[in-house]
């Protein structure tokens, strides 16, 4: 089995109840060259990427499936639905596990880098720079010191 | 994980459910009673218990609609059973529709989608309050039987009722006095019941307090029979008690008082006397009491399937363990370590076999018989025959077969919608029946068998079979197929046509089965199940439609097949045979390719076309054709390689695969890796319906 993070353990370490309600925390993930930012409360797990079998006739943004202790899991390829270049997978590709809709899903990632937290006067709502195919993805730019990432919306990012 | 209060509502709820079934199965029974003019007082009891009970439960758990439709339910019942209304026709009608009230009501409490209770079991209620008698005035104790006052003051209104009507019917009456060991007294009275069952009724039944020992009691039971005293001695001779007439004598004058004669009956005057004693169904409570104590009286716990689906994943988890043992195992007699080696092959043979033993044991679990859908039916077919007045007999065999759980659940509603058809369009008036000779009520026949890993199920109609032509006719009316085409139809191929949407065996809709929305639905549901349908039916003389099912749907025998570099599963169930192939035997018919297999011709869809697979080398020179089979249709599925035959467990791809037709789900392979299953059903839909819908496929599947 992969190597897993339990990310449980990391937030209450990071946790400080007097900031809580102004703080959102993000994952910094790798697409592309470009960082992205996913909510951390959304993501179950990170995974090695497992053995994945391609479904046949699936969209095109589905890189196929694989079981992750007993479960079966449809993986998304996060690159396909932001309309960004294909790439082979590296030492550095991991899955993200979100739940979504009853579904639990995959999402692929370049890389996995750190967590961020973001206060809401950090969070800039514009949407509208990006085109109308990805900006639907978007929740908006995190603009921490020394970073700019974009923030994604992992209700959209999932197609129903 | 669930709340405690959700699991004691879970629990009410699947409580709830089997009551009202009992209750059903009890109304069936009644009913079959009635039309042989006959009636059957512990059938009444029974239904009255399990609506009192049912009373209990819903006011327990807030369950309002249930409770009010209870509550008057329960007023008719115990009319009934004190004798207070006969029992009609009618009375059985709103029994029967009160019933399926529960039902509706039960799924309705169950979602919480009702706040105020809805009109339906307002106009039911009425109903059932129209039914009940009016409160008149309580029948007089009556003293002119020659019992006790002291056994009369303890006996509660229904056993009193009773012991009025047997003496009435002219029944003797008899004392047993049998003494039961305390640890075994609920099967000892319950054996004892069941025997005085065949020769007379149980009217009551009470302690002596004569016992004189601290681990046994001795009952007196008060039996009514036609018997005499001989005969009935005869009858329990093997039985260790005490039989004894209560005299009858003349009717005469009472003084209310017990007449200190020899040879007369008491029947517990101590206990009277003291002015203690508790009605007798509460002394019968507390005996349970006293020995619920010492033995659990159920056995049974109730399960929530998806735990036994939880079960099922551990097992595929520990087969990967398996056979990581076994390749464990080979890699150190690889490494010279011999001895190593064949312990740990040893344990794996034995690990391997109680794993075995442990999948079939959850598999039993999950194993329900049919029955439990068969008695809804029973219901359905008296409800549909009396609305459309036909005499309707459900002749049912292999009801005991046993289907997995889930299939059940699955299987009632398509069940539900052939029988409909079967009475609606199938079965002619009685009238009619008559004229051709048939006798006028007309026979459903429901069974259920089971062959190899298969239940087969039978619905077959004595009527007047399907109207080839007026299918044949809706089916060109509504452009499924050609006229022209229409004149080579075989009579397989328009029975065929009947699984097309929108086409109806019956010109006109009502509001039994519908307007032709009907049996492609129930063929979607079967296929779903992994089962199929097929249909025989000869003009006048009835219809019968068959639906083969896999045993389970938790573990499938699989053939696991590459091509193009992929490993996929196709369910043994859907495969009749793999055969070697090559391009020199096909031919090209139609556009689409065939070949011929032992004279008759076989459909060939190549598997990596019809799946878009690239492929990184060329084909094998040598390929196989396995052999779709489902019902008469057949399609060879061309692939490179056969690997071999696998048990497998199948799960379902996720919601955001719901559009992709073609896969039953994937399962686990070991070593991580996931196969997809086929879903040979969809497949061979896809490729014999592609054009001209029905024409092409009936053609090639029927002809």
């Amino acid at each position: 089995m992969g190597e897993i993070v339990k990310l449980n353990s990391q937030r209450s370490l990071r946790r400080d109840p007097g900031e809580r309600e102004s703080i959102r925390e993000f994952l910094a993930v790798m697409l592309a060259g470009q960082t992205y930012g996913v909510e951390l409360t959304r993501i179950r797990e990170i995974l090695s990427p497992p053995p994945l079998t391609a479904v046949p006739r699936a969209p095109a943004h589905v890189k196929g499936v694989c079981s992750v202790r007993g479960q079966l899991i449809t993986v998304i390829d996060l690159r396909s639905r932001l309309r960004l270049e294909q790439a082979p997978l590296t030492r550095k590709t991991r899955i993200l596990l979100t739940e979504n809709a009853g579904e639990v899903v995959g999402l692929y990632v370049d890389e996995v880098r750190h967590v961020l937290r973001l206060t809401e006067a950090e969070i800039e709502l514009a949407t509208g720079v990006f085109g109308n195919d990805v900006s639907e993805h978007v929740i908006g730019i995190g603009r921490p010191p020394g970073h700019v990432l974009v923030l994604l919306d992992l209700t959209s990012v999932v197609p129903r | 994980m669930t709340d405690p209060s959700d699991k004691a509502r879970e629990d009410f709820f699947s409580e709830a459910q089997e009551i009202i079934e009992t209750l059903s199965r009890n109304l069936l029974a009644l009913d079959e009673v009635h039309r042989q003019n006959g009636t059957d007082p512990s059938l009444i009891n029974e239904a009255f218990r399990a609506v009192h009970t049912l009373k209990g439960l819903s006011s327990l758990f807030g369950a309002t609609m249930i409770g009010a439709l209870s509550h008057h339910l329960e007023d008719v019942l115990d009319d009934l059973r004190l004798g207070r209304i006969p029992l009609t026709d009618h009375i059985l009608d709103v029994l029967f529709k009160a019933v399926e009230g529960f039902g509706r009501a039960l799924a309705m409490e169950r979602d919480s989608t009702q706040e105020r209770t809805p009109s339906f079991i307002e106009g039911l209620v009425a109903q059932i309050r129209k039914v009940a008698a009016a409160p008149g005035p309580s029948v007089e104790t009556s003293s002119e039987y020659d019992i006790e006052p002291g056994l009369l003051a303890v006996l509660t209104e229904y056993e009193e009722h009773r012991l009025r009507t047997n003496i009435q019917d002219g029944l003797k009456l008899f004392r047993l006095r049998v003494r039961f060991d305390l640890v075994t007294i609920d099967k000892g009275l319950e054996e004892i019941k069941e025997r005085v069952k065949k020769i007379g009724e149980i009217i009551t039944y009470l302690p002596t307090g004569e016992t004189s020992s601290v681990d046994s009691i001795e009952l007196d039971l008060l039996v009514a029979s036609t018997r005499d005293l001989n005969s009935l001695s005869a009858e329990l001779a093997n039985v260790d008690l005490a039989i004894e007439e209560v005299p009858r004598r003349p009717r005469r004058s009472q003084t209310g008082q017990p007449e200190a004669r020899p040879g007369k009956i008491s029947l517990q005057p101590d206990v009277v006397a003291a002015g203690s004693i508790a009605p007798a169904q509460q002394v019968a409570g507390g005996l349970a009491d006293l020995t619920g104590s010492l033995r659990s009286v159920s056995q049974t716990v109730r399960v929530d399937i998806r735990k036994l689906d939880h079960l099922m994943n551990i097992v595929g988890e520990l087969a990967i363990v398996r056979s990581a043992l076994a390749r464990l195992a080979d890699r150190l007699r690889g490494e010279g370590q011999r001895q190593s080696a064949t312990d740990l092959l040893r344990l794996h043979r034995n690990f391997d076999r109680r794993l075995a033993e442990m999948q079939d044991g959850i598999l039993e679990v999950r194993m329900v018989p049919l029955g439990q859908v068969f008695e809804r039916l029973g219901r359905v077919v008296r409800q549909i025959s009396r609305d459309l007045g036909k005499e309707i007999r459900l002749v049912i065999t292999g009801a005991e077969t046993e289907i997995d759980k889930l299939i059940v659940e699955e299987l009632s509603d398509p069940l539900m919608h052939m029988i409909r058809n079967a009475i609606d369009h199938g079965i002619e008036s009685a009238e009619r029946r008559l004229t051709v000779g048939k006798p006028a009520m007309g026979t459903i026949a429901l069974n259920a068998f089971q062959k190899g890993n298969h239940v087969m199920l039978e619905i077959e109609d004595d009527g007047r079979g399907i109207d080839g032509q007026a299918v044949l006719r809706r089916a060109v009316q509504l452009g499924k197929i050609g006229g022209e085409e229409a004149k080579d139809f075989t009579r397989a191929d328009i029975l065929g046509l009947i699984f097309l949407p929108g086409v109806s065996t019956r010109e006109e809709a009502n509001d039994v089965s519908g307007r032709g929305v009907g049996m492609d639905v129930v063929k979607t549901n079967i296929s779903k199940l992994g089962g199929v349908i097929d249909v025989h039916s000869d003009d006048g003389i009835g219809t019968k439609m068959t639906i083969t099912l896999p045993i389970t749907l938790a573990i499938v025998s699989a053939l696991l097949i590459r091509v193009a570099d992929n490993t996929f599963a196709i369910p043994l169930a859907s495969v009749s045979e793999a055969i070697g192939f090559d391009d020199a035997g096909l031919r090209v018919v139609d556009g689409r390719e065939v070949m011929t297999l032992r004279g008759t011709t076989l459909p060939i869809a190549r598997l990596e076309r019809l799946l878009s697979l690239s492929r990184s080398t060329s084909p094998p020179r040598r390929q196989y054709a396995v052999v779709a089979a489902l019902g008469a249709r057949r399609l060879g599925l061309v692939v490179d390689q056969l690997v071999g035959q696998q048990d497998i467990i199948i799960k379902p791809l996720g919601k955001s695969l719901d559009e992709v037709r073609g896969f039953a789900g994937a399962t686990e392979l070991g070593d991580q890796h996931v196969g997809l299953v086929i879903d040979a059903a969809a497949l061979i839909d896809e490729v014999l319906s592609t054009s001209d819908v029905g024409a092409r496929a009936a053609r090639l599947t029927y002809g």
